[in-house]
């Protein structure tokens, strides 16, 4: 796997080398994109950063893995940490910053003092001066979200900000902010260092009814059944869900892009893929995933935070066998506003899964209507 | 700038956002959370506009260069409408019993709800405070409150707690209201678009008093309420309505209707010998105002250590209300514990005031001006055609600079224009400082007198009372008033309220100063008289018996 090569830190020597620009352009030019789900270019987002002016800049590795099925970040935490804090270092270094926050999933808590162990050998062995803090999320979903994650760290409810400006422009403290994740970092790092670093390969988070979850390094745009056959599905497959946000798609034999994806109001994200088989109904777990989002949503705006809350109360209806046809339409409308009106992402994308789960598979919900 | 507004070119000014561009060009686009001149929060999703099918708020939303705005697309409307039903959701029901009308209502009708299709959620308990009432389940998260407690008022007593749906708003570790730094200055209330917020009702301790032949129960009003009372009756904001506001109370069978405004002239006695004593022996300055009880209590938590530069003026309304007891009881031949006193003011934290021991209060009920219009309605009145009536003699009369009290300001005004003349001895040339008129937030000026160059500041909104706490030792006076604009836009008066209302209630109170005969405290006769015959003189032993109080450190 890529991903676990040890760079012995030879992506921060060769940053030195090249300096800021020269780092930016390596970037560009080996199509190092944001692992976080967006795919920002990495380089463009650091030379917005570079550029700006300001007394103070920060940078915040978003390790609050929080999205459902995903657990890739915590892959590398325990497999190549060293190529994370190398990457945020490198970072520092283009920005010229001292300041550097992990803000770590709370529930990833038993990964603190691994990691600090990490960061302490790291800057010791290169001999720098960045402060690299460990901050722990308290398990707030939202907090996921890149403006969250700066209320959260400055001592706010993690609440989302409203954008523009956005966090290059004024981010933690208002000052410039490179947010990346920690896949992002950690890719980096590779990039710098090796030669023949491969920007095409993805982690995919395997999980759902199968009989081999797991973390799987392959190519971007692989074949949907060849991803699921590895897992070793224990039914017959009906459909695959990229995470809670992503929406579901019918089993195929697509390939995973963000184009083919996209075009079937669905989102690759950050390659979550969660197996549902034929024993599944899409009705229940529909209503599973919206329980999620009625306990999760932040509550400051109205269709997130009402929505949520009566979307699920009429999905368990549907689920009892309790719901009329009106209600159907009723769900069906709150759903696509509750996408269409929401303050931030997690609002935005929360319906993808009902609204896709509807389109694909909308037999099972009318069969279980009055 | 050039930008096209549902297909109309037109040009606008690119600072602006585009709910104020679009309000400008007579477009109605419905906002709940958003409140002028505070940072909009864009969370109630009402305001939404759609640009490069997008779905945006408006009130937080600048525009770009030829951008194309839609306004009212069907997609727009269905996300306004299903979103104000979501907002209902939880309210209706409770709403109808509510038989004035608020601003969700208002704009629910405009928006075009037939029907809501959810059932209410929410149990709460009611947050029963000594002066605010706190209801929980009529309140529809739009963060209005929050954000005024916040950056108008930086109390700080009350914010967001819990996630999803089980977002409410709460005062501090799900404490109640009694239990925190709150300052009851009832702002909240005058934001709260569905009324969940309101001030503790006393209405029915008064109906009671009133009904008990054995009681004599007098009621005195606030200078501001005859600028804001008519209002609730449906006449033009800044409507001065003294005659018929003592005329409804007598029809509503009140023994004597005095006014405050003698209290307020007696306050000004004290505080303008309070501050000529300080001037004489140097200090301490500055000395702060104490009328408004929002402020003593905010400064009681957060300023204790100014406690020595606080005047120790009971309010103009304890004054009173003391001396109704103390002096008119008596003399009119009844038992102080058979005489009721009712104060009828524009502030939910007078309420809180009169319950403060030290105090020894002599105000038994504090009515809001909300209240008294439901006590007036109460007893079927027809108060816009009432024929104007005058208040009762004795202690009735009173001038103008105590009814300048209701607006920022009036009380430096007042306190300079006795002041300066019982200090010099001379007349004043103009009477009006112009400088101390206005809704803005801070304001100051200086006069000569004896040679001191006495430098005055005025600030309203506490948020703008901590800015020139910063710089306290400038000044030789400050008067502070909690609520912003003073006591015309203060937690108790009629709703809704704006700057536009806020500032014809203040003209009114100037028009009518502007027309008394007795322009300056120390000129009321009754003044004189009450000094001659029972307090001898301001600053008197017997004076600071009964009209001086003092504070306390508070904690937080």
């Amino acid at each position: 796997m890529q991903i676990i090569k040890k760079t012995n830190l030879k992506g921060y020597k060769k940053a030195l080398e090249l300096g800021p620009g020269g780092i930016i352009d390596l970037l560009l030019r080996k199509n190092v994109t944001g692992r976080g789900g967006a795919g920002f270019p990495t380089g463009k987002k650091w030379e917005m950063v570079y550029q700006a002016k300001a007394d103070k800049k920060y940078i915040i590795c978003n390790a609050d893995e929080g999205e459902p099925g995903t657990f890739k970040d915590k892959f590398i935490f325990l497999n190549n940490p060293e190529a994370v804090i190398e990457g945020i270092l490198i970072a520092a270094h283009t920005i010229k910053t001292k300041n550097a926050i992990i803000y770590l999933r709370g529930e990833y808590e038993y990964l603190k003092d691994k990691i600090q162990g990490v960061i302490n050998r790291v800057c010791k062995k290169l001999n720098s001066k960045v402060k690299i803090e460990i901050y722990l999320g308290a398990g707030a979903y939202v907090c996921g979200d890149e403006t969250a994650i700066m209320e959260s760290i400055e001592n706010q409810r993690g609440h989302p900000r409203f954008k523009p400006p956005y966090p290059t422009i004024e981010g933690l403290y208002g000052k410039p902010t490179i947010i990346n994740n920690v896949e992002t970092f950690a890719n980096v790092s590779l990039a710098l260092a090796f030669d023949d670093y491969d920007s095409t390969l993805r982690l995919y988070s395997l999980s759902g009814n199968v009989s081999s979850p797991g973390i799987y390094e392959l190519h971007y745009g692989i074949k949907m059944s060849d991803l699921v056959k590895l897992g070793k599905p224990k039914n017959k497959v009906k459909a695959i869900f990229f995470g809670c946000f992503g929406g579901c798609l019918p089993y195929s034999e697509l390939p995973l892009t963000n184009e083919n994806v996209c075009g079937q109001d669905c989102m690759l994200g950050a390659n979550t893929i969660i197996v549902v088989d034929e024993k599944q109904s899409m009705v229940d777990v529909t209503t599973n995933i919206a329980k999620f989002y009625e306990f999760e949503s932040c509550g400051k705006c109205t269709p997130c935070r009402e929505g949520s809350m009566r979307v699920l109360a009429l999905l368990q209806n549907i689920s009892l066998g309790e719901a009329t046809k009106k209600d159907f339409e009723t769900l069906k409308e709150l759903t696509e506003v509750i996408k269409e009106s929401s303050f931030c992402g997690l609002g935005q994308t929360s319906m993808n899964h009902i609204i896709t789960a509807i389109k694909y598979f909308e037999k099972e919900f009318l069969d279980k209507l009055k | 700038m050039k930008i096209y507004l549902d297909d109309k070119e037109i040009e606008c000014d690119e600072n602006k956002t585009i709910l104020e561009i679009a309000r400008e060009n007579g477009l109605k686009i419905p906002s709940l959370c958003y409140q002028t001149g505070l940072k909009p929060e864009a969370r109630c999703r009402l305001c939404l506009v759609e640009v490069n099918n997008r779905l945006i708020p408006s009130c937080a939303t600048k525009p770009s260069e030829g951008m194309h705005i839609s306004t009212k697309n069907e997609k727009v409307l269905r996300a306004r409408r299903v979103n104000a039903e979501l907002l209902m959701g939880h309210h209706i029901d409770k709403c109808e019993i509510q038989n004035e009308k608020h601003d969700l209502c208002t704009l629910i009708s405009d928006i075009g709800i037939k029907e809501v299709r959810f059932d209410p959620k929410k149990e709460y308990q009611v947050d029963l405070g000594a002066a605010v009432v706190r209801d929980d389940n009529l309140c529809i998260n739009c963060g209005r409150c929050v954000q005024v407690c916040a950056d108008v008022q930086a109390t700080y007593a009350i914010d967001f707690a819990s996630r999803a749906h089980h977002e409410h708003v709460t005062p501090y570790c799900e404490k109640d209201l009694t239990e925190v730094a709150c300052i009851k200055c009832g702002q909240c209330i005058a934001a709260c678009p569905v009324r969940a917020i309101s001030e503790r009702e006393h209405l029915q301790d008064v109906l009671k008093a009133l009904k008990d032949k054995n009681k004599h129960v007098i009621v005195q009003t606030a200078p501001s309420i005859r600028a804001s009372l008519g209002e609730e009756f449906g006449m033009e904001p800044g409507s001065l309505v003294t005659g018929k506001m003592v005329a409804a109370l007598r029809k509503c069978g009140f023994d004597k209707i005095f006014d405050t405004n003698l209290g307020a002239d007696i306050t000004i006695m004290e505080e303008a010998s309070e501050l000529l004593e300080r001037v004489k022996k140097g200090g301490p300055f500055p000395m702060i105002t104490t009328c408004c009880p929002a402020w003593i209590k905010f400064m009681e938590h957060f300023y204790h250590k100014y406690i020595p530069h606080m005047s120790s003026c009971k309010s103009p309304h304890e004054m009173l209300g003391t001396l109704t007891k103390k002096y008119y009881a008596p003399k009119a031949n009844f038992k102080e514990k058979d005489v009721v006193v009712v104060s009828i003011m524009p502030c939910t934290a007078k309420k809180f005031e009169s319950t403060r021991p030290e105090m020894d209060s002599g105000v038994d009920f504090v009515l809001t001006t909300r209240e008294a219009a439901r006590l007036i309605k109460h007893f079927k009145i027809d108060f816009v055609n009432l024929e104007d009536e005058d208040f009762d003699a004795a202690l009735g009369i009173s001038t103008g600079a105590a009814t300048i009290f209701g607006a920022t300001g009036g009380v430096m005004e007042a306190a300079l224009r006795t002041g300066y003349e019982l200090a010099t001895g001379k007349k004043l040339g103009k009477i009006e400082f112009d400088q101390l008129r206005g809704l803005k937030g801070i304001k100051e000026g200086s006069i000569i007198i004896n040679g001191l160059e006495v430098k005055f500041v005025a600030a309203n909104g506490l948020h703008n009372a901590k800015e020139i706490l910063k710089n306290k030792d400038k000044y030789h006076f400050i008067e502070i008033m909690a609520c912003p604009g003073g006591c015309i836009g203060g937690g108790g008066q009629p709703l809704p309220v704006n700057e536009e209302i806020k500032q014809k209630r203040m003209n009114a109170l100037y028009t009518d100063d502007a027309n008394l005969k007795y322009r300056k405290s120390h000129e009321n006769p009754i003044v004189k008289h009450l000094y001659d015959e029972f307090l001898d003189k301001p600053l008197s032993e017997k004076a600071h018996e009964l009209l001086h109080t003092c504070y306390f450190e508070r904690g937080l």
